[in-house]
């Protein structure tokens, strides 16, 4: 595997070769600050482009061709990373040496045309395709309470109030509305003008190639300055942790908690951090789920998930109606006992080698690899072999030091209630 | 050892019947990183009345044992728990329980033979006891809540419902609070005995390996250990008739936007052609009527009766096929008056009918660069008929206008069954 970083003057052009792959990936990013108000109009866009083109005027001319492509592979993602918006576009497509000649050219083209050709008339998108993806969004947004989980940690995140990881990432019903062609238009020209650009291949390629494929069809051309500033500010610990209950219908309650992480170092925050949550709630064989599942039958999953650029760190159960306390006494009991090192040499380094496995298997997948060296980018993070490095050095003091910078902050409980409870079901 | 050549693609299978009857499959990848392995036994929801080994009559057994029995064949008498023992070299493990098998499986780079020595003595050493059944009815209680509480899941269980009379896919895999209450330490012993025996099993190993190595291990590990002559296991057969049980049903349940499921029973008795080859007609034939290149699906965004194309569903139940069409809409009756229409004049193009297999020839060779999904490509194809398509590229190709035709004008689309679930 052999990586390149080209400098393009208004973007960077990172190029991984590797014959490891059938198929070539191409990934454009860009990225601004987050703003609330910009969530749901940058959501749009993310679903308008790949709508239709101006040389594919409706969407379906516009898949077919990803069929006729064979099966080129088109999507698109908004994701929040830390402080930032990363709005993310990509195509896979099977290496021309698999299907016929001149085809990386047009598959990686029309990628290009997808971002660059969209379908728009006096400077504004068409009103057909603006109100489906609307549509398309509005009813992402109305389903979330289908996903009791989900649903119960945007309530959690939510009271945090203006933190970016607060804001509901789908969007909200009342910009939605706001939104006209032409609005969504001078914000698709701010993103192509201000947003910081990093485009990713990887495959079986040759780097002159792609850099004079990018050089005639990629149109970026203004220059930014870089900056880094994805890692978020801390929220303020808790003495006692603020409890809150909300009452619905249903057969299974749905815990969660968030916790801060405050003053980390670098080191704790990159590996020790990874170790710790992997222990805690990171896996099938962790100690979270051995005490609240294997040993109690309180709940069906228990997990936990660190934000490594948030400085929070969530825990979250599907539980047996009216066992919120006991889950709550077990959790709060685990994390003492970690804090404390009260935890065998086995579960620790059984964690370190689930980690150091996952680095390794992360390079057999194109999105691994790119999500590696985005990273490498972003926040500085190691290489492959430099990260396997740290994390073996990671020790059972760093566990416990890092533990305790970790505290319990805010609880919400989706709190399920039947009707005449009763465990027969039809 | 033999090796099963995949024509068109260039790519090998090794492939080896062990003299107890478990058979090995192994793929080499040797720029893969990970490894992923798979030990599957051919016993999954549907297979809950047969003779159980040894013995002469037909027993019935509680639905949800299959599933039931997966999670107690991880629970390891004395010592390491298979989470445990597989995380000391960093491979991830877990097991999931279908409609017609169950699997245990285990993905990481180190440790390949040793993990797969004890995937094999962790799955071949059960240890059921009344006290161990008992504490995970509470477990597999709160699962079974865990989807009562999903919307999408309690659709797709009324799907079958409604759908079958006899056909034991009409249960749920998981099975009723009441069904786990009466499964015992006997009845897991019986279906173990019966099921996980290996002329009943098959493993397969994708990854980075050397393959002699491997398979002399695996045989050295099987050779040791006891097991009852293979036995040809005796299902009892069960009758269904083409009618579906509801032809229409409203499920109450809150959930923000209505759910419509429409189903098409379709009887896979009297068709000419194989059955493989007729299930790639119905797959080529039902995407092209609604997924997101039909005009189906213009019409319907155009009319604002849908916003996300539908999701096509295509299950085989042995005696029938159960087509799904599937969206979420407040305009339900509206999409089911279009479905109809467009099922009164079936038309599909030579153009579409190409288009469609460019895209699943193409689906071949992208999953040849993922170990998960080629060794989930084998477990599929022996599960569907004990062999595995050697010629998947030349068979798509052969499909032809003709004989597309020929199964349209055969398909009967009369047994149908609309299920909605809203608030």
């Amino acid at each position: 595997m052999n990586y390149e970083q080209i400098n393009m003057g208004s973007y960077n052009l990172h190029i991984i070769k590797t014959t490891k792959f059938k198929t070539i990936t191409v990934e454009v990013n860009f990225r601004r600050k987050l703003k609330k108000e910009e969530i749901t109009i940058r959501n749009l866009l993310k679903s308008i482009l790949l709508y239709t083109t101006k040389d594919f005027k409706t969407e379906q001319e516009l898949i077919r061709e990803t069929e006729n492509l064979y099966d080129l592979k088109l999507v698109s993602s908004n994701m929040r990373i830390g402080n930032d918006s990363n709005l993310s576009f990509k195509v896979r497509f099977l290496n021309e040496k698999y299907t016929e000649k001149s085809m990386n050219e047009y598959s990686i083209s029309f990628l290009m045309n997808v971002l660059f050709n969209p379908n728009i008339e006096n400077e504004k998108f068409l009103d057909d395709g603006l109100k489906k993806c609307k549509s398309k969004l509005e009813k992402s947004i109305q389903k979330l309470s289908d996903n009791k989980l989900k649903y119960t940690l945007i309530k959690l995140l939510e009271t945090t109030k203006d933190m970016p990881y607060s804001y509901n990432s789908f969007g909200y019903l009342e910009d939605l509305e706001s939104i006209t062609s032409e609005s969504l238009y001078q914000y698709y020209q701010s993103v192509l003008a201000n947003d910081f650009v990093d485009v990713f291949v990887v495959g079986d390629i040759e780097t002159n190639e792609i850099k004079e494929l990018f050089k005639k069809y990629f149109k970026i051309n203004t220059f930014k300055k870089y900056k880094k500033d994805i890692l978020i500010d801390e929220l303020t610990p808790r003495k006692r942790i603020k409890k809150i209950t909300e009452e619905y219908e249903a057969n299974q309650s749905q815990l969660t908690i968030l916790c801060t992480m405050n003053h980390l170092t670098d080191f704790e925050r990159k590996y020790v951090l990874l170790v710790y949550n992997e222990m805690l709630g990171g896996s099938s064989n962790s100690l979270l789920l051995d005490t609240v599942r294997e040993k109690n039958s309180y709940a069906y999953y228990i997990n936990s998930n660190q934000k490594t650029y948030d400085n929070i760190l969530m825990i979250y159960s599907g539980i047996e109606n009216g066992n919120s306390e006991n889950v709550l006494k077990l959790i709060k009991k685990t994390l003492q006992d970690v804090s404390k090192g009260k935890f065998s040499d086995e579960v620790f380094n059984n964690s370190k080698e689930t980690i150091i496995a996952s680095i390794k298997a992360s390079t057999d997948s194109p999105s691994g690899i790119i999500n590696t060296y985005y990273a490498r980018m972003l926040v500085n993070s190691d290489d492959f072999e430099k990260r396997i490095e740290n994390i073996k050095k990671v020790t059972k003091e760093d566990i416990m030091a890092v533990s305790k910078k970790i505290s319990m902050h805010t609880l919400y409980l989706l709190e399920g209630k039947k009707e005449g409870e009763t465990d027969e079901k039809n | 050892m033999k090796k099963i050549k995949l024509n068109t693609i260039g790519e090998e299978i090794t492939y080896e019947k062990l003299e107890n009857g478990l058979e090995v499959f192994l793929y080499n990848k040797s720029d893969s990183t990970n490894n992923y392995v798979t030990f599957t036994t051919k016993f999954g929801s549907i297979y809950n009345e047969f003779v159980p080994l040894e013995e002469f009559k037909m027993k019935k057994v509680p639905h949800g044992v299959a599933h039931f029995l997966e999670h107690k064949v991880f629970v390891q008498k004395e010592g390491l728990q298979p989470e445990e023992f597989f995380s000391k070299s960093g491979a991830l493990c877990n097991a999931y329980t279908t409609f017609k098998n169950t699997t245990y499986l285990f993905s990481g780079p180190n440790n390949l033979k040793e993990n797969i020595l004890y995937l094999l003595d962790y799955v071949q050493e059960p240890y059921f006891t009344e006290e161990n059944v008992e504490s995970e009815k509470g477990i597999i209680t709160q699962e079974i809540h865990m989807c009562d509480d999903n919307p999408t899941d309690v659709l797709y269980e009324y799907i079958r419902k409604n759908s079958f009379y006899n056909n034991p896919f009409k249960d749920s895999i998981i099975g009723t609070t009441n069904d786990i209450n009466k499964i015992t330490k006997d009845i897991l012993y019986e279906c173990y005995n019966t099921f996980y025996h290996p002329g009943n099993m098959f493993l397969v190993i994708t990854g980075n390996f050397d393959e002699e190595d491997l398979l002399e291990a695996i045989k050295k590990n099987q050779s040791e250990k006891n097991f009852h002559s293979p036995q040809k296991i005796k299902i009892k057969e069960y009758q269904e008739p083409n009618k579906v049980v509801k032809q229409k049903e409203i499920i109450k349940m809150d959930t923000p936007v209505p759910k419509l499921a429409y189903n098409i029973k379709i009887s896979l008795k009297d068709i000419e052609i194989d059955i493989r080859r007729y299930n790639l007609y119905l797959f080529i034939l039902f995407s092209s009527l609604f997924d997101d290149t039909s005009d189906f699906d213009r019409e319907a965004k155009d009319e604002n009766i849908i916003t996300n194309s539908l999701y096509l569903n295509l299950l085989n139940c042995d005696s029938h096929a159960l087509i799904s069409l599937i969206n979420e809409t407040p305009s339900y009756e509206s999409v089911i008056t279009k479905i109809e229409n467009t099922l009164k004049n079936i038309k599909i193009t030579e153009d579409d009918l190409n288009r469609k297999k460019k895209v699943l020839i193409s689906n071949e060779l992208f999953s040849f660069e993922n170990i998960e999904v080629i060794n989930d490509m084998i477990v599929d194809n022996i599960i569907f008929d004990g062999k595995i398509e050697k010629d998947m590229i030349g068979l798509l190709k052969s499909l032809n206008i003709q004989e597309m035709n020929k199964v349209i004008s055969n398909l009967s689309l009369k047994n149908y069954s609309i299920v909605i679930l809203k608030k």
